[in-house]
């Protein structure tokens, strides 16, 4: 098989949301040895962009999604195995940033929080998702242990909305609010919401916040 | 006579703690959406966007046998100790042979029956009247008299505090059961100062957890055993250690528990005919793990939480017609507009979901707008609209496929505005926060489309 | 107006505005210095000769240590990692508002617990307490009733349910609840048995999460306002938003507050240290959990217990600190490393009975046996051997100084034994299940340990 025939048979894998073909695809590809980097763009990425815009217009809905990341990941994981420590380093600057996600404490309510750490994943962040419910102090040093560049919360209830303000409170505390980028969103939340916390960033729908998500990212390694 | 629930309690919470293990993704994708997946097609369900409002009894059997099917095979997962909660036939049998499907709450002069309705039932519908927002601490009151006052109103569920003293309400915090505790007094305070010490106070939404809405409960300034209470569930078809311990309490302190619960048109459950079978599901999932009475249903599309789209109407009807044929449940259908306050298409939005629910035979929770996040902004005149127009329904005998022909006129008024419609304006923008009256200009609008739709054959009172 | 509460709503602000640090910052970096810096300067030291100390200038300097430490760390709130800080001028405004007196129990049942004095003649209250020991479903109402039925109980705790309807009673989960809710009915049903309806019952001890707990009170069938329910200090000098809901709960619902509070000797202090934190935890009691009285149990953090010559020494001074500057009711509770039904156990019970109610404790609180971690290894029969000796102390007004030499008499029987001690028996060996009499042996145990404690001084009653 050609090399970009079976780049083109990852992408569908891919888009078909089936893990088994992805991982037996990537086997061959590394047994082939193809271009790793050629390989992540032409099919993880691009079939990665495929189930991103049938989200976008449900045609997939959550359940599709995040098969195709479990697919993505599995690929992902065959490729990385067959790199080299260079080629590995090369393939990890290419990341868009790293973003830490979570539902804030008392809120058990995480399927927005999902989708974003799912579409994050296929637009190229590296995303440690600490779950739900999780204690303000607990993201900070999570966020401060991965040098992450975005701390993403999530918050469905109204009481639990200060939570994400007294994340915000601790890294000003701390003094290193200037560290990260802070994005807030759930189904309470607003910009107005946002702007009185002092968050750098608020979207309504999650393929929304993952465009800011890099349009912040961009703005800040501008300086 | 009450009988279940609840349903053998005890043996319900060691199935809680023996059930199978089960990580939450697998329950998500490899359980509970391979099955949604084959049985819609093996009943070979179809959303179709002329038939809104069904008039196909077949339908709503075909849905009910899938979403029992479904139900049996998946469970409830219990978050906190990641297990399956999986039931017998027989038991869930057994326990829809014995529930009531006609309960009272409130007390004395203001009890109220609230039952289980048919399909195109001639008997009206329970309204619960609520803004289901969060809203300024020094409005509450005139905020809660406003809803009370309201003659359709069999119950009323007060605005949400989410500061006390100034200070913001966090969950799990004790800012939390300091304010749900006020929330409870103020609004037994206000029920009696509009006259009707009895009626059903749905308590409390600011407290969220356990220990929060477990403290209210005082039968001399608090939440009553008259009273109805919730027991959320978690989409989709979840439940946790802390909801269930606000069912164990409501069933030792008295109380009315009502389960709650909104799939997620998008979300795990997928698209229309998905989001269907998991709201009936929920509805067994209702009387089995939440124990509870009777239920507020709300499916949401998973983006911009309304349910007035063409899909979710017809979730809603479906799911309705479904459990009217086949159950003795109560059932609440809880709407969510996308427009605001002292907008025609907030109106518009409120009548659809008041008739469409009404006739498919659910008793009426009216009504969250602007997408549900916005403080302050819900007022009752839309909840009375949709109210009097589920009233006007049975009034007129209003059949499906009649409902479904204005419906779909109804719709064509703001469907294109669906996911950027209008906020409108606050509570206190459009009442008078001391004469506690609607302002000339909201009346005026009301009173316009009230008789607009009149003029398209929409009943009302 | 009395004291607590004192300024709730500028207590819960502090919590999410106080100065933010890492548990682990405020551990290694301000408690622990702080305790050093407050044993040095105060210049405070054991002396191993004198575990029932007659130094007031001693007693003073624990004191003001312990204000110093508690002003000067205040308290970790482990849900929003902030402290909690006081002024002296609030601590000062809350000591002199603090009430003169509390009430427990209603009707015939009710008592009445006041501060006390340093050698003072009026006797004490005394709580019988099986505290928090597991017991089965089965003989939980036995229990509690042979507990009830102790004449000088003024009040008892229960113990914890272990399991409820075959489920464990696991923490935060709906069986708690339910073993919430039946440890509160049986033991409702205990009091009404024993003919003392309306006596105070420490409720709910299984019910640990704010919910249960909160689930449990119940003016018919639960727990009632004039109860007794109690608010921990997580060790040292920290609380969570669970438990400050816990507080506002009971205080909305006009029910008394008891700080529980348990310094740790050997963990972040050592004795000196522990004695000062145990003042600064008094504090925090009246302060932050609003406590209208403590129970107070001081333990050493290998053997569990307060019945050695140090943990004594840390217990006399206590009281001693306590009853000579400030008016804090505080109960004494007893651990002790022997089971029932042993001679070990009566002279660690009447020991830690006599030296608590002759320093100056408001209340014996006694007993817990067998390090409170042996299913059902508690009976009346040591509670009832703590509150007699003390009672008894008393009314010989005996001195700090006479119970010193009683002390270092007894000490000796059982020292050498701590790490090593015997478990004795279950509840069901020491008890007849049906008349509630305890067996023949242990009575004579009893007997013959009562007869040594008579012989050094104490003049019991009967």
């Amino acid at each position: 098989m050609t090399e970009n025939a079976l780049i083109e048979r990852l992408k569908e894998s891919i888009i078909a949301y089936d893990e088994d073909e992805a991982r037996k695809v990537a086997e061959e590809i590394v047994t082939a040895d193809i271009d790793p980097l050629k390989v992540i763009e032409e099919g993880i990425s691009s079939g990665a962009n495929v189930v991103s815009d049938k989200f976008e217009s449900e045609e997939y809905y959550l359940p599709e999604l995040m098969l195709a990341g479990e697919a993505m990941q599995a690929a992902s994981e065959v490729l990385m195995g067959g790199l080299s420590n260079e080629k590995r380093d090369e393939m990890e600057a290419r990341t868009v940033g790293t973003a830490i996600t979570a539902t804030v404490f008392g809120d058990i309510h995480d399927i927005g929080k999902n989708i974003l750490s799912m579409l994050l994943t296929v637009n190229g962040f590296k995303v440690i998702d600490l779950g739900r419910g999780v204690d303000s102090m607990e993201i900070v040093q999570r966020a401060r242990e991965y040098k992450a560049d975005i701390i993403a919360l999530s918050a469905l209830m109204t009481t639990t909305m200060p939570s994400q303000k007294e994340v915000i409170d601790i890294l000003e505390a701390m003094e290193t609010r200037d560290e990260f980028i802070v994005m807030v969103g759930g189904g309470s939340t607003s910009l107005l919401w946002a702007d009185e916390i002092g968050a750098d960033g608020w979207a309504e729908i999650a393929p929304k916040a993952v465009e800011l998500a890099k349009e912040l990212v961009e703005k800040r390694r501008r300086g | 006579m009450k009988m279940v629930p609840p349903w053998r309690l005890n043996q319900l919470l060691e199935r809680v703690e023996t059930g199978p293990i089960c990580t939450e993704r697998d329950f998500d994708l490899r359980i509970l959406y391979p099955k949604l997946r084959s049985l819609i097609k093996e009943y070979d369900l179809k959303f179709d966007p002329e038939e809104i409002v069904p008039s196909d009894d077949s339908l709503a059997d075909d849905l009910w046998n899938a979403a029992w099917d479904l139900y049996l095979d998946v469970g409830t997962l219990c978050l906190s100790n990641h297990r399956r909660i999986l039931f017998e036939e027989s038991e869930i049998k057994e326990a829809m042979r014995f529930s009531s499907s006609e309960i009272t709450v409130g007390t004395g002069r203001d009890a109220r029956r609230m039952g289980k309705r048919e399909i195109e039932d001639t008997r009206t519908p329970h309204c619960i009247l609520s803004p289901d927002i969060t809203c300024d601490e020094e409005i509450f009151t005139p905020y809660t008299i406003a809803y009370l006052q309201e003659p359709l109103a069999d119950g009323v569920c007060a605005p949400i505090l989410d500061t006390i003293e100034g200070i913001p309400i966090k969950s799990g915090s004790p800012m939390e059961v300091k304010a749900s505790i006020a929330h409870a007094m103020m609004f037994r305070e206000a029920a009696r100062r509009v006259g009707k010490p009895g009626l059903n106070l749905q308590s409390v939404g600011t407290a969220e957890s356990d220990a929060a809405q477990i403290a209210v409960s005082n039968p001399e300034w608090g939440a009553r055993p008259s009273d109805t209470r919730f027991v959320p569930s978690i989409a989709e078809l979840k439940i946790d250690y802390s909801l269930l311990n606000k069912m164990v309490h409501f069933h030792q302190y008295g109380g009315i528990p009502g389960a709650l619960f909104g799939p997620l048109y998008g979300g795990y459950s997928g698209g229309a005919e998905g989001t269907a079978l998991v709201g009936i599901a929920f509805h067994i999932m209702a009387l089995m793990v939440n124990q509870t009475y009777w239920s507020l249903y709300f499916p949401i599309h998973f983006r911009y939480s309304y349910n007035t789209s063409r899909e979710l109407l017809w979730v809603l009807s479906v799911t309705y017609q479904a459990l009217s044929r086949n159950t003795p449940f109560i059932s609440l259908s809880g709407g969510f507009t996308d427009a605001g306050p002292c907008t025609p298409m907030v109106l518009y939005e409120a009548a659809a979901h008041g008739l469409a629910s009404t006739v498919s035979g659910a008793n009426l929770w009216e009504i969250a707008t602007a997408e549900n996040k916005h403080k302050n902004r819900a007022t009752p005149l839309e909840a009375r609209l949709a109210c009097e127009v589920g009233y006007g329904s049975v009034e007129e005998r209003l059949k499906r496929e009649d409902a479904n022909e204005l419906v779909k006129g109804i719709i064509a008024k703001y469907e294109g505005k669906l996911g950027n419609a209008p906020l409108g304006k606050m509570f206190q923008e459009c009442y008078d926060l001391k004469t506690i009256t609607p302002s000339k200009e909201y009346l005026d609008l009301y009173e316009g489309i009230k008789k607009e739709l009149g003029d398209m054959g929409v009943p009302s009172i | 107006m009395p004291v607590p509460p004192w300024r709730i709503t500028s207590v819960l602000r502090r919590s999410e505005t106080g100065p933010l640090v890492t548990e682990r910052d405020f551990d290694r970096r301000v408690l622990v210095p702080e305790i050093k810096r407050v044993v040095k300067e105060y210049d405070i030291k054991y002396d191993p000769e004198t575990p029932v100390p007659s130094d007031d200038s001693l007693a003073k300097d624990i004191w003001n240590a312990g204000v110093d430490l508690f002003l000067s760390v205040g308290v970790f709130c482990t849900s929003t990692s902030r402290r909690m800080i006081f002024t002296d001028d609030e601590l000062k405004e809350a000591l002199w508002n603090y009430h003169d007196s509390i009430e427990l129990g209603i009707g015939q049942d009710r008592k009445t617990w006041s501060p006390r004095s340093i050698e003072d003649p009026r006797r004490p209250g005394c709580l019988f307490s099986p505290v928090g020991v597991r017991c089965s479903e089965k003989n939980f109402v036995k229990l509690v009733m042979a507990y009830m039925q102790e004449p000088l109980a003024d009040a008892v705790s229960t113990p914890i349910l272990e399991k409820v309807d075959g489920g464990y009673t696991k923490t935060h989960s709906p069986f708690e609840q339910q073993g919430g809710s039946v440890h509160a009915l049986n033991s409702r049903q205990a009091a009404i048995r024993v003919g003392r309806p309306g006596m105070a019952i420490c409720l709910t001890g299984t019910a640990l999460s704010a919910a249960s707990q909160i689930a449990s009170s119940n003016p018919i069938w639960g727990a009632r306002p004039s109860d007794i329910r109690l608010v921990s200090v997580i060790s040292e000098l920290k609380i969570d938003h669970d438990l400050m809901n816990k507080a506002l709960h009971f205080r909305q619902n006009g029910a008394n507050i008891g700080t529980l509070t348990s310094p740790l000797f050997g963990a972040y202090a050592g004795i000196e240290g522990t004695t000062v934190l145990g003042i600064a935890s008094h504090l925090q009691g009246l302060m932050v959990n609003q406590g209208n009285y403590t129970c107070y149990f001081p333990i050493h953090i290998r053997h569990l217990n307060n019945t050695s010559r140090e943990m004594l020494w840390l217990v006399s001074l206590s009281y001693q600190a306590l009853a000579s500057n400030s008016r804090l009711i505080s109960g004494s509770n007893g651990f002790a490393v022997a089971g029932p039904c042993t001679e070990m156990v009566m002279y660690e019970a009447g020991l830690h009975g006599m030296v608590s109610a002759v320093s100056g404790a408001a209340v014996l609180w006694e007993i817990a046996s067998a390090m409170n971690k042996h299913f059902e290894r508690t009976t009346p029969m040591e509670a009832r051997m703590g509150c007699e000796t003390g009672l008894s102390a008393v009314k010989s007004r005996l001195k700090r100084s006479d119970v010193n030499e009683i002390v270092k008499k007894i000490l000796p029987k059982y020292e050498e034994k701590l790490g090593n001690a015997p478990l004795g028996k279950t509840f069901e060996e020491c008890y007849d299940l049906e008349t509630l009499e305890p067996s023949k042996e242990y009575q004579e145990i009893y007997g013959r340990v009562k007869a040594e404690f008579r012989d050094l001084g104490i003049d019991y009653i009967y």
